[in-house]
């Protein structure tokens, strides 16, 4: 990615992503890597009037040295003032941009799956609270690296790869229009729109089926639809994934039932889950199963109560960007939104609108989303007295 | 050492900086800091620290291009900012009693040219005073390491080629941390008991007074009464022994800070926050530096001194005899860590509590700032003085003469 393209994309996390207010504090958390960005997006926001930008490097092959030779005790730990960090930065209402891009495989390849899975510290949970509170404008940007465009175009020579993958994060961040921000608040209306008709319909359930899936997910009375554009509680407006094409809703963790396989890959902290079908009873994933990677999933699914229900249930139309590429990026961020989509872990609870379904809402230190929408499966509204509407028909909108 | 793979002369490295300077414990979380050059030897520390035991490595990259963002970009209020979460951290730091390995080497200068050196000097983070207070109330087993870069082997061998340059550095590094004996720790035991010694030797004579005397230096540095010259290594409060530099050929005190008179002209360049300074001559009165001179880079030592009260009076003197290997090398590092072992040299800025005792505990210089500068060369003859005037040659020719 050259340094023009490099800007134009810290330009578009800064001031339409993360929506950087005067004064405020910026936090970017960025894999070394990915410094080139990191740096852009540093100046960017300081252009913007940020107060300071404090920039968190983080090393992938020190994780690794830690899976591989450190004690017990030192998996799942993390200082104490790591989580007072998190609650200051709620308290000061900062900015937070991530840089997401996938690892090097070497850092994490050949590593202790349990290790790996056990090692979540408690940063991550007083994290999730931000943003589920609200408190604090927040962006993930995809950031194009050798690293990953490796990963992405594996027949290339690394250089052609990688200004492959710069030219395919530019398109589907829609840099190649003369007016990124215009381009993104022309989709992001079509998205509201069609986050509201979802709304209005009430259905009681969403109801997938096709290629080995048969999944219904209930819904809580009270649910909203949303597109990615959020507001804090303060009321800055702001866009949490860059790209983003999904409508969204926290669904009733209790009512999913049936059979779901994936249709991508599912790339969980730089291991590859491949092949993955979970069944689901009572709202639990009762069995996980996966070519490759299931017991990095499982151990993550067995972390806490609410982490083997949803938090999550999205829908993905085929006129995004993403989808017609038909790449895989083995990246949650790009990929979620090439088709509709499921997280365990933590739900969104400011799309519950009424205080007696609140509480109703996934509770986990995990939301790890997988895609198991495509054009071959149908997705269908339920409604109380179970009749079904069709609301997607080979990735067309039918509401 | 040419023989090993770059990854074992990264891991040999990293065991004498994790084991020997260090000293890291068992379930200790240890800090490693260094500039995003240093990655390779990061992870190689990170690894030891865990091999050794550490709960946590705490990462602490560093990124001269976000310096030159805030300063080229950033508002008035940005310069000099830190976080409130930066200071819990260096609190936590002395509250759980962190193990600190820092990495160091220079810095690619072009990285900060052409920005305004009054802001550049003013960005000094306050929580420097913080870490600085973790150090001196000795709750913290800390080092400093040098780490080979090919952006630092370009500053120091600029005619070399990058290959070349790279394992030039690395073999004198190699050298001067004498990693290139056998038993590297069983050699800098030797070296640091002869340095205890002489540092013993010259606090025995209870110098009022040191005076150093060269080409465009006449400079006399006032002690106070328990000023103790203290050389090798450290140990902290609840008794763990380190080595706050590796290498280190240093004996080192903290002097009066009001009693520091005459001129003074720097015998190497020094670098300043990514800026080199060449030529450089400042002159004392009464303790406090009246004047700085440079060939090159003054703005930006002005600028930092002037951060306040303290930064423009002494908080070390240190003396480094010629039996070093980094002076023996001749060679010019940009990097205070190997330079400062090169030669004599002072330090404006904070000075070290742990050096004097009694009252003269509050009577040392305080400030945000350590700046060393190398005052000291084969033809600068160091002289100690004794309350009662009498004069004792310390260094002559670079050798000891106590």
């Amino acid at each position: 990615m050259d340094d023009l393209l490099t800007e134009r994309l810290a330009e578009l996390a800064v001031g339409f992503g993360a929506n950087v207010q005067a004064d405020q504090i910026v936090m970017v958390i960025a894999e070394l890597g990915r410094e080139p960005l990191a740096r852009a997006v540093a100046a960017a926001a300081y252009r913007a009037g940020a107060r300071y930008v404090d920039v968190t490097y983080t090393d992938a092959f020190v994780r690794r040295a830690k899976i591989e030779h450190a004690g017990d005790e030192a998996i799942g730990y993390a200082p104490p003032w790591h989580v007072e960090r998190m609650k200051q930065m709620g308290e000061q209402r900062v900015a937070v941009i991530s840089l997401e891009a996938a690892l090097d495989p070497a850092a994490t390849d050949g590593l202790d799956p349990v290790r790996l899975g056990a090692d979540q510290s408690p940063v991550r949970q007083a994290y999730l609270r931000l943003v589920m509170e609200r408190l604090i404008n927040w962006c993930i940007i995809a950031c194009p690296t050798p690293e990953w465009a490796a990963r992405v175009h594996p027949d290339l020579p690394v250089d052609q790869a990688y200004e492959l993958l710069s030219q395919e994060i530019a398109r589907v961040c829609r840099l190649d229009e003369d007016d990124p921000v215009a381009a993104w608040q022309t989709r992001f209306d079509r998205l509201t729109e069609i986050s509201e008709r979802l709304a209005r319909h009430r259905f009681d359930a969403i109801h997938f089926s096709g290629d080995g899936t048969d999944l219904t997910v209930g819904l809580l009375p009270s649910g909203e639809w949303a597109c990615a554009t959020f507001t804090t509680a303060e009321g800055i407006p702001h866009h949490p994934n860059l790209p983003t094409e999904e409508v969204f809703t926290t669904p009733d963790p209790r009512r999913t039932e049936g059979v779901v396989r994936s249709t991508k890959p599912l790339n969980v902290e730089g291991t590859l889950v491949t092949g993955l079908t979970v069944r689901f009873e009572g709202g639990r994933a009762v069995a996980i199963d996966a070519d490759g990677g299931a017991e990095l999933l499982r151990g993550r699914a067995s972390r806490d109560d609410g982490a083997s229900m949803l938090g999550e249930l999205a829908l993905v139309d085929g006129e995004g960007r993403i989808g017609a590429l038909d790449t895989v990026f083995y990246s949650t961020l790009i990929d979620e939104n090439a088709a509709s989509h499921i997280a365990l872990g933590s739900g969104l609870g400011h799309l519950i609108k009424e205080e007696r379904d609140k509480h109703q809402v996934n509770s986990s230190s995990i939301h790890i989303d997988f895609m198991i929408g495509s054009p071959e499966i149908d997705v269908d509204g339920v409604n109380d007295d179970g009749t079904y509407v069709p609301v997607l028909r080979g990735g067309e909108w039918q509401i | 050492m040419a023989d090993l793979t770059i990854d074992e002369r990264r891991r040999r490295l990293a065991r004498l900086l994790v084991g020997f300077g260090a000293n890291v414990q068992p379930g200790q979380t240890v800090m490693v800091g260094g500039d995003i050059d240093d990655r390779e030897l990061v992870r190689a520390v990170a690894s030891e620290c865990y091999l050794a035991g550490a709960r946590f490595v705490e990462l602490n990259y560093f990124d001269l291009h976000l310096k030159r963002a805030r300063i080229e970009f950033g508002g008035d209020d940005s310069i000099g900012y830190a976080t409130t979460w930066s200071y819990d951290q260096a609190r936590a730091a002395a509250a759980e009693k962190w193990a600190i390995i820092s990495l160091s080497g220079g810095t690619d200068p072009s990285v900060l040219a052409g920005l305004d050196p009054d802001r550049l000097g003013r960005d000094n983070s306050p929580v420097n005073t913080e870490w600085l207070k973790a150090v001196s109330e000795q709750l913290v087993n800390w080092t400093v390491g040098p780490s080979p870069s090919p952006v630092w082997a370009a500053v120091v061998h600029p005619d070399l080629e990058p290959d070349a340059a790279l394992e030039l550095l690395w073999s004198e590094v190699e050298r001067v941390c004498r990693l290139d004996e056998d038993d590297p720790v069983a050699s800098w035991e030797q070296r640091m008991g002869d340095m205890v010694a002489t540092a013993g030797r010259i606090n025995d004579h209870r110098f009022d007074s040191l005076h150093f005397q060269g080409p465009g230096t006449d400079l006399e540095v006032g002690l106070l009464p328990s000023s103790r010259f203290i050389s090798g290594g450290s140990k902290t409060a609840d008794g763990i022994p380190h080595r706050p530099n590796v290498p280190s050929e240093e004996a080192f005190t903290t002097p009066d800070p009001t009693r520091v008179n005459g001129e003074v002209r720097a015998t190497r360049p020094l670098d300043v926050g990514g800026t080199v300074l060449r030529g450089l001559r400042v002159r004392f009165e009464d303790g406090r530096a009246v004047a700085i001179d440079a060939d090159q880079g003054a703005e930006v030592l002005r600028a930092r001194t002037a951060i306040d009260d303290g930064g423009v009076r002494l908080g070390e003197v240190a003396l480094v005899d010629g039996e070093s290997r980094i002076g023996q090398l001749g060679t010019v590092f940009y990097e205070t860590l190997l330079d400062e072992n090169a030669a004599c040299h002072i330090a404006l800025g904070q000075g070290f509590d742990y050096c004097v005792s009694g009252e003269d505990v509050g009577r040392i210089n305080a400030s945000q700032i350590h700046i060393d500068f190398m005052i000291g060369d084969d033809d600068v003859d160091v002289t100690g003085v004794t309350g009662g005037g009498d004069r004792v040659p310390v260094l002559r020719g670079g050798a000891w003469q106590v």
